[in-house]
C-alpha cells in the first residue's frame, strides 16, 4: 500500500496566470496558479502589507468547512515566508486545485469528509511554494513540508513518511510539519493519541525530510550511503526542481 | 501633570492622554511596554492584569438546558459559550451503504471498539456546529454566511472529537433481538437453520448527537472554550432508552430510563499567542527579536499575535497523553517551547478537571 515514488514537479503549466505550478506525491496531484501582486479588494486591503488569499478547491464537489480550515491553516504560514510588507495594499492569491487523491480500497470513499484533512497538507503546501517561487513572489524563505503517521505493527509501533489513506487509517497518531529553509518549525498539526516522546522522534523524521544538509560526500561514496533512506529529499527536490526550469528557460541563450 | 493644579474656570483639554486610549490607539507598543516594565522588580504583567502565563479562571456549568439531553455552559473571563448536545435517532434504513457487521451485542473486545469508532466516521454520528452569535464580538456582524473563524474552530472540535475518540460508539447503538413466535415453532421446524440465523441482536438505528455550540461572548481563544463545552456537555449527556417495536417497525424511546454516554478520557485544550517585541521584524534573522508566550490570549491580544499554539493533553490515565499538537503561523515556537508548552497544559488539564467536578 505505500507509495514510494519520488515526487514530481512542473512548473509553469498554466500560461495566463502569474506563476503555477503541478506537483504530484504520494498519491496526491495539486496545481496551483498564483497572481499577485495584484489590486486588493477594499475589504481586504491593509496598509502595511500584502494580503495572502489562499483557496483550495477539492477534487470533487465544491469546498466546506475542512477546506476553510486547510486555506486558513496555509494562509498564515505562507504570509510569514512571503514578504508581505514589500506590497501594501496588495493582494497575492493563491489558488489550489486537488486534482488527484489516492484511493482506499479499504474504506468507501465519502466525497464529503470533513476530516482526514492531514495526508493532503503537505501537498498543497508544497505546490504553494513551488508556484510562489515560479510567480517570482520575493520571499523571505522557502519551506518544505512532510507528513509522518505512527502505525502500530507486531505490536511495536513504526514511523511512515507520506502515509497512505490506509495508513492514516489505522494510524495512532498524525502528524504535519513544515520547516523554513532556516530549519525553523513553521507548522506543526498533530492529531491522535502520543507522546512528547513519540513526538520528539516523529519530528526528527520529518526534519531529516524536510531539510537535509546538502550531501559532502562526493560519487561512489555518496550511492553508497544509505543511511537516510527514510522517505525523500524535499529540499533537495525543491532546488533541483528550480535548476531544470531555470537551466531550460535560458536554454536559446 | 494637569491634575496637580486645580483647574482654574471651566473644563480644561487635558494633554495627556489616559491607559485605556493608549492602548486602543497604538496596541503593540502599549503591550510592549506592560511586558517589559523599567524595573527589574516590577513582574512583566498585559494589559488585561493577567501574568504572561496565567489563564483565566474557568467557570464550567451542566444541565442548564431542558431540552436538551446534555448541556453546558462555560466560562473563561469575557468568553462565554452554550453547549447543547440532542440526539436524534437514525434508522439504519435510511444510511446508504450501510454494512450490518457481524458482531453482537456484548462484545467488549478491541474490534468492536475500533468498528464503532469507523462506525462514528462512516456514518457522521457526530454534528458539531459552531455559531459565533451576532453580537457577541463587534466583528461578527449581522446576516452573513459563517465566518472562517466558525468554520475552522467548527472543523477542530470535528477532528478532535473522532482523533481523541471521546464518545464511545457502542453506546450510540440501538439494538434490537428478534424473539422466537412460538406458535410458529412447530410449524417451521424445516426452517429452523435460517431462523436460527436471524435471532442474532442486530443494530436497528444509531442515536445521532448533534453538538451545537453557541458563543454569547467572544474575547479570545475560542477553541478552549469550545472544546471545554463540548466535553462537558458530553459528559453530562443522557439519552433516553431506545427500542425496537417490530409491530410498528419504529424505534421507540422510554421516558426516565436514561443511560448516560459513556465518554473516554478528559482532553483539555491549552492555547497560547507568541507576542514578539519588534511587529514588523524578519522571520528567520529573529535572534534579537525578543518574545512572550501569552497563555490564554483575549481578543486584544490575539489581534496583535501572528503566531498560536494550542496543545490538547489528557493526564486522566497517569502518564500525559498528548492527543493533538497545532502551531502554526510564526517560527518562534520550536521544539523546545512545544516540549515546555505540554508542561503548561498540564498545569490547565488540573484545573479543567477541577472546574468539570468531578
Amino acid at each position: 500500500m505505500t507509495v514510494t515514488t519520488a515526487p514530481e514537479a512542473a512548473l509553469g503549466v498554466l500560461p495566463r496566470a502569474d506563476g503555477s505550478a503541478k506537483y504530484s506525491h504520494a498519491g496526491y496531484t495539486v496545481t496551483a496558479s498564483v497572481n499577485g501582486p495584484i489590486e486588493a479588494q477594499r475589504r481586504d486591503e491593509h496598509p502595511y502589507e500584502a494580503h495572502v488569499d489562499v483557496i483550495v478547491r477539492p477534487a470533487a464537489g465544491v469546498g466546506g468547512t475542512r477546506e476553510r480550515h486547510l486555506e486558513s491553516i496555509l494562509q498564515s504560514s505562507l504570509t510569514q515566508i512571503i514578504l508581505v510588507k514589500n506590497f501594501p495594499r496588495s493582494l497575492i492569491q493563491i489558488v489550489l486545485q486537488v486534482e488527484d487523491t489516492p484511493e482506499n480500497d479499504y474504506v468507501n470513499t465519502k466525497l464529503v469528509q470533513a476530516s482526514l484533512s492531514f495526508a493532503i497538507m503537505p501537498a498543497l503546501f508544497q505546490t504553494a511554494v513551488l508556484a510562489l517561487l515560479s510567480a517570482g513572489v520575493p520571499m523571505r524563505a522557502t519551506a518544505t513540508a512532510t507528513a509522518v503517521a505512527i502505525v502500530p505493527q507486531d505490536g511495536t509501533k513504526k514511523s511512515v513518511v507520506d502515509p497512505s489513506p490506509r495508513d492514516v487509517e489505522i494510524a495512532q497518531s498524525v502528524h504535519v510539519l513544515a520547516f523554513t529553509s532556516h530549519d525553523e518549525l513553521l507548522l506543526a498539526e498533530s492529531e491522535g493519541d502520543f507522546t512528547v516522546k513519540e513526538w520528539d522522534d516523529v519530528y526528527e523524521t520529518a526534519k531529516d525530510v524536510c531539510c537535509r544538509p546538502v550531501p559532502t560526500k562526493e560519487g561512489m561514496e555518496m550511492v553508497l550511503d544509505d543511511e537516510h533512506t527514510n522517505g525523500p529529499d524535499l529540499r533537495h527536490f525543491l532546488r533541483s526542481t528550480m535548476e531544470n526550469k531555470v537551466a531550460s528557460d535560458l536554454h536559446w541563450k | 501633570m494637569a491634575t496637580a493644579s486645580p483647574a482654574p474656570s471651566g473644563p480644561q483639554p487635558s494633554l495627556t492622554f489616559t491607559r485605556p486610549v493608549f492602548a486602543k490607539l497604538s496596541p503593540h507598543p502599549y503591550l510592549l511596554r506592560t511586558l517589559s516594565p523599567d524595573s527589574p522588580d516590577q513582574q512583566p504583567t498585559r494589559n488585561n492584569g493577567r501574568s504572561p502565563h496565567q489563564p483565566r479562571p474557568i467557570q464550567i456549568n451542566t444541565s442548564s438546558l431542558s431540552q436538551a439531553h446534555g448541556s453546558s455552559l462555560v466560562r473563561t473571563g469575557d468568553t462565554t459559550v452554550i453547549c447543547g448536545v440532542r440526539g436524534e435517532l437514525l434508522p439504519v434504513t435510511a444510511i446508504p451503504q450501510f454494512r450490518p457487521h457481524n458482531g453482537t451485542l456484548y462484545d467488549q473486545d478491541e474490534d468492536d471498539e475500533a468498528r464503532a469508532r469507523k462506525e462514528l466516521k462512516d456514518y457522521d454520528l457526530l454534528v458539531p456546529n459552531i455559531e459565533l452569535a451576532t453580537g457577541c464580538a463587534p466583528q461578527f456582524l449581522p446576516g452573513v454566511p459563517p465566518t472562517t473563524l466558525a468554520q475552522t474552530v467548527s472543523t477542530r472540535v470535528y477532528s478532535l472529537l473522532h482523533g481523541a475518540g471521546v464518545v464511545d460508539g457502542r453506546g450510540l447503538r440501538v439494538w434490537y433481538t428478534p424473539e422466537i413466535k412460538k406458535e410458529e415453532e412447530g410449524e417451521m421446524e424445516v426452517e429452523e437453520e435460517e431462523e436460527q440465523e436471524e435471532q442474532k441482536p442486530q443494530v436497528v438505528a444509531f442515536w445521532v448527537l448533534y453538538i451545537d455550540l453557541l458563543f454569547v461572548s467572544f474575547d479570545g481563544n475560542p477553541f478552549d472554550a469550545a472544546w471545554a463545552a463540548v466535553l462537558a456537555a458530553l459528559r453530562d449527556t443522557k439519552l433516553p432508552a431506545a427500542r425496537w417495536d417490530p409491530d410498528r417497525e419504529m424505534v421507540v424511546c422510554r421516558k426516565g430510563a436514561d443511560t448516560r454516554l459513556n465518554i473516554r478520557g478528559l482532553p483539555v485544550a491549552c492555547s497560547a499567542a507568541v507576542f514578539l517585541e519588534k511587529e514588523h521584524a524578519e522571520v528567520g534573522r529573529g535572534e534579537g527579536n525578543r518574545h512572550w508566550i501569552l497563555l490564554d490570549p483575549d481578543r486584544s491580544e490575539e489581534g496583535l499575535c501572528k503566531e498560536v499554539v494550542t496543545v490538547v493533553v489528557d493526564c486522566s490515565e497517569g502518564e500525559t497523553r498528548v492527543r493533538s499538537i497545532e502551531k502554526q503561523g510564526g517560527t518562534v515556537v520550536g521544539r523546545e517551547l512545544i516540549r515546555g508548552f505540554v508542561g503548561v497544559a498540564e498545569g490547565r488539564w488540573r484545573e479543567v478537571k477541577e472546574a468539570m467536578g468531578n
